[in-house]
C-alpha cells in the first residue's frame, strides 16, 4: 500500500494521497499552478523544485530545466518541497 | 553552406547541429540526435483531426443572436486567428527548411507548419457556416488596419530571416551590393536572425494565440459558439506542442552544447528577446481595446485581457530563459480557459456536450516485466 507524502509549499505543508497526482494536490489545498494538457507534453504547470526526487512513469515532452518539475505527470519518491503559493496571496499582491 | 535537396556528401547525421550543418540527405528516424522531435511528431499525429469532423450548425443562429458589439468581438477574433495561421501555416517551412541539418527536426517542421494548414481550413469552415458569403470577413483582413499592424510584425522577422538566407547561400560571407544597396553578410548575424525569429515564433504561439483564444472560450463560457469552441479546443491542443517544440529548441540554442556559437548568439539577444516580449504584450492590449471598443460581454473586458497579458506574457518568458517582465502579474484573472484547453481526455469542462475529439494511434506497445507484477493466476 503507498503512503501518503508530505508537501512543502510556499505557503503550507499538506499529505499528498497516493491517489492524486502532485497537481490535482496542488488544485486541491488552493495552490496558484497553470496547467492546459495535465499529461506532460504542454509543460504549462512546471514549478520549481528545491528539494525531493521525482520520477515519471514516461519520460514528459516538455523542456524542463534541471530544478523543474511537472507536477500533472510526476510520482513524488519522497517529501518535496516545491516554490509555488497559494491563490489568494497571488490576489491579494496583484 | 550551400542548400542542396539531396547532399551527396556522406555524413554522420548525429554529429550535425540542428541548423547549419549539412543539409539532410537520408531521412531517417532509427537514430536521432533530438529524440524529442520524433516524439513531437508522433504526438503531433496522435492529434489529427479535420475541421468538418466538428459539427459547428448550432453557432449560425447563436451568431445570428449576437448583440452587435459581441459580432465585431467574434469576427474581428477570428479574422486575427485566420492571420496568425496564415503565416505559420507556411513560413516555418520557407524559412527553416532550408536550413535545417537534423531529418527529425526537419520533418518536425514539415509536421507542424502541416497542422497550421489544418487550422486555417477550419476557420473557412466556421466562417461557411456563420455567414452567407465568406468574402466579406476574409477580404476585410487585408483592408483591417488593426490587423495589417500585427500581420507586419510577425512576419518581419520570418521575411529577416529568409532575405538574409539568401544572400549568404548565394554570395557568401562579406560585403556585397546587390541592386545598389550594400549588405554585411556574415553567419554569426544569420544566426542571430534565426534566434530572434524562433523567438518571434515563441511569441505568436505562447501569448498571441492565447489571447485569441481566450476571447473563443468566452463565448463557449456563456454556451454560445461552442462549435467554434470546439474546434478552437483542437486548434489549442496543436499549438501548447508547437510552443513546446520552439521553447526545445530555443533552449538547446541557449545551452550551446549543439553549436557553441548560438549560446553566444542567444545571449547577444537577450535584451531583444525581451522587447519582443514586451512590445508583443503591449500590442496585444492595444488589439483588446479595438475588440472591445464598442462595449465588452460578460466574463471579458478590456481589463481583464489586459491582465491575462501580462500574467501569460511572464509564464511564458520564464519558460525560454527570461525574467518575467510585469511584476505585478501573479495570478491568472481567467482560470476558466485552462479548462478549455486542457486535453480532453479528461473531461473538465462540465459544459462540453461530447468529447470533441479521440486520440488515435495513442497505444503504447511497449511492455516490461514490472507491467505484470500484479497479475495473479
Amino acid at each position: 500500500m503507498k503512503k501518503a507524502i508530505q508537501i512543502s509549499t510556499e505557503d503550507l505543508v499538506f499529505q499528498l494521497d497516493p491517489s492524486e497526482t502532485l497537481l490535482e494536490g496542488l488544485e486541491r489545498t488552493g495552490h496558484q499552478v497553470e496547467y492546459q494538457c495535465r499529461s506532460g507534453y504542454c509543460g504549462s504547470c512546471r514549478v520549481t523544485l528545491h528539494s525531493g526526487r521525482v520520477e515519471y512513469q514516461e519520460q514528459p515532452l516538455a523542456y524542463l530545466q534541471e530544478n523543474e518539475i511537472l507536477p500533472c505527470c510526476c510520482r513524488p519518491l519522497e517529501p518535496l518541497e516545491v516554490s509555488v503559493g497559494l491563490i489568494t496571496k497571488a490576489k491579494k499582491s496583484a | 553552406m550551400k542548400y542542396s535537396t539531396f547532399s551527396l556528401l556522406d555524413n554522420d547525421q548525429l554529429k550535425e547541429p540542428m541548423f547549419f550543418g549539412q543539409s539532410v540527405n537520408v531521412a531517417r528516424y532509427d537514430q536521432q540526435k533530438y529524440p524529442i522531435f520524433e516524439q513531437l511528431i508522433e504526438k503531433q499525429l496522435s492529434f489529427f483531426w479535420r475541421p468538418e469532423e466538428v459539427d459547428v450548425s448550432q453557432d449560425r443562429s447563436d451568431y445570428r443572436n449576437l448583440p452587435d458589439h459581441e459580432k465585431h468581438i467574434f469576427i474581428s477574433n477570428l479574422k486575427y486567428q485566420i492571420l496568425l495561421d496564415s503565416i505559420q501555416g507556411r513560413s516555418p517551412n520557407v524559412a527553416f527548411l532550408p536550413l535545417v541539418s537534423l531529418p527529425e527536426l526537419e520533418t518536425w517542421i514539415e509536421t507542424w507548419s502541416f497542422s497550421e494548414t489544418i487550422h486555417s481550413r477550419s476557420y473557412t469552415h466556421i466562417i461557411r457556416n456563420i455567414v452567407n458569403d465568406p468574402a466579406v470577413v476574409f477580404d476585410d483582413i487585408m483592408r483591417n488596419q488593426h490587423i495589417i499592424e500585427r500581420a507586419t510584425d510577425i512576419s518581419k522577422y520570418y521575411d529577416d530571416l529568409i532575405q538574409y538566407t539568401l544572400l549568404y547561400t548565394k554570395l557568401g560571407a562579406g560585403t556585397h551590393t546587390v541592386n545598389g544597396k550594400t549588405h554585411q553578410v556574415n553567419l554569426f548575424e544569420l544566426k542571430r536572425k534565426l534566434y530572434l525569429c524562433m523567438m518571434s515564433v515563441n511569441v505568436l504561439e505562447a501569448i498571441r494565440f492565447y489571447v485569441s483564444f481566450a476571447c473563443s472560450f468566452a463565448f463557449a463560457e456563456r454556451r454560445l459558439m461552442e462549435g467554434n469552441a470546439k474546434i478552437i479546443r483542437l486548434i489549442a491542443r496543436d499549438e501548447a506542442l508547437h510552443l513546446v517544440a520552439t521553447q526545445h529548441i530555443i533552449n538547446i540554442m541557449q545551452e550551446g552544447k549543439d553549436d557553441p556559437e548560438m549560446a553566444e548568439v542567444a545571449r547577444s539577444c537577450h535584451a531583444e528577446s525581451i522587447k519582443m516580449f514586451k512590445h508583443a504584450a503591449q500590442q496585444e492590449k492595444e488589439w483588446a481595446k479595438y475588440l472591445f471598443k464598442d462595449g465588452s460581454m460578460i466574463g471579458l473586458n478590456n481589463v481583464i485581457l489586459d491582465q491575462y497579458i501580462e500574467y501569460i506574457t511572464n509564464h511564458r518568458m520564464r519558460a525560454v530563459g527570461l525574467e518575467p517582465a510585469f511584476e505585478k502579474a501573479t495570478h491568472n484573472p481567467i482560470p476558466w480557459i485552462n479548462a478549455w484547453t486542457s486535453s480532453d481526455n479528461v473531461q473538465v469542462a462540465p459544459q462540453e456536450v461530447e468529447v470533441s475529439s479521440y486520440l488515435v494511434g495513442q497505444i503504447n506497445s511497449e511492455i516490461s516485466a514490472d507491467d505484470l507484477g500484479d497479475f495473479e493466476l
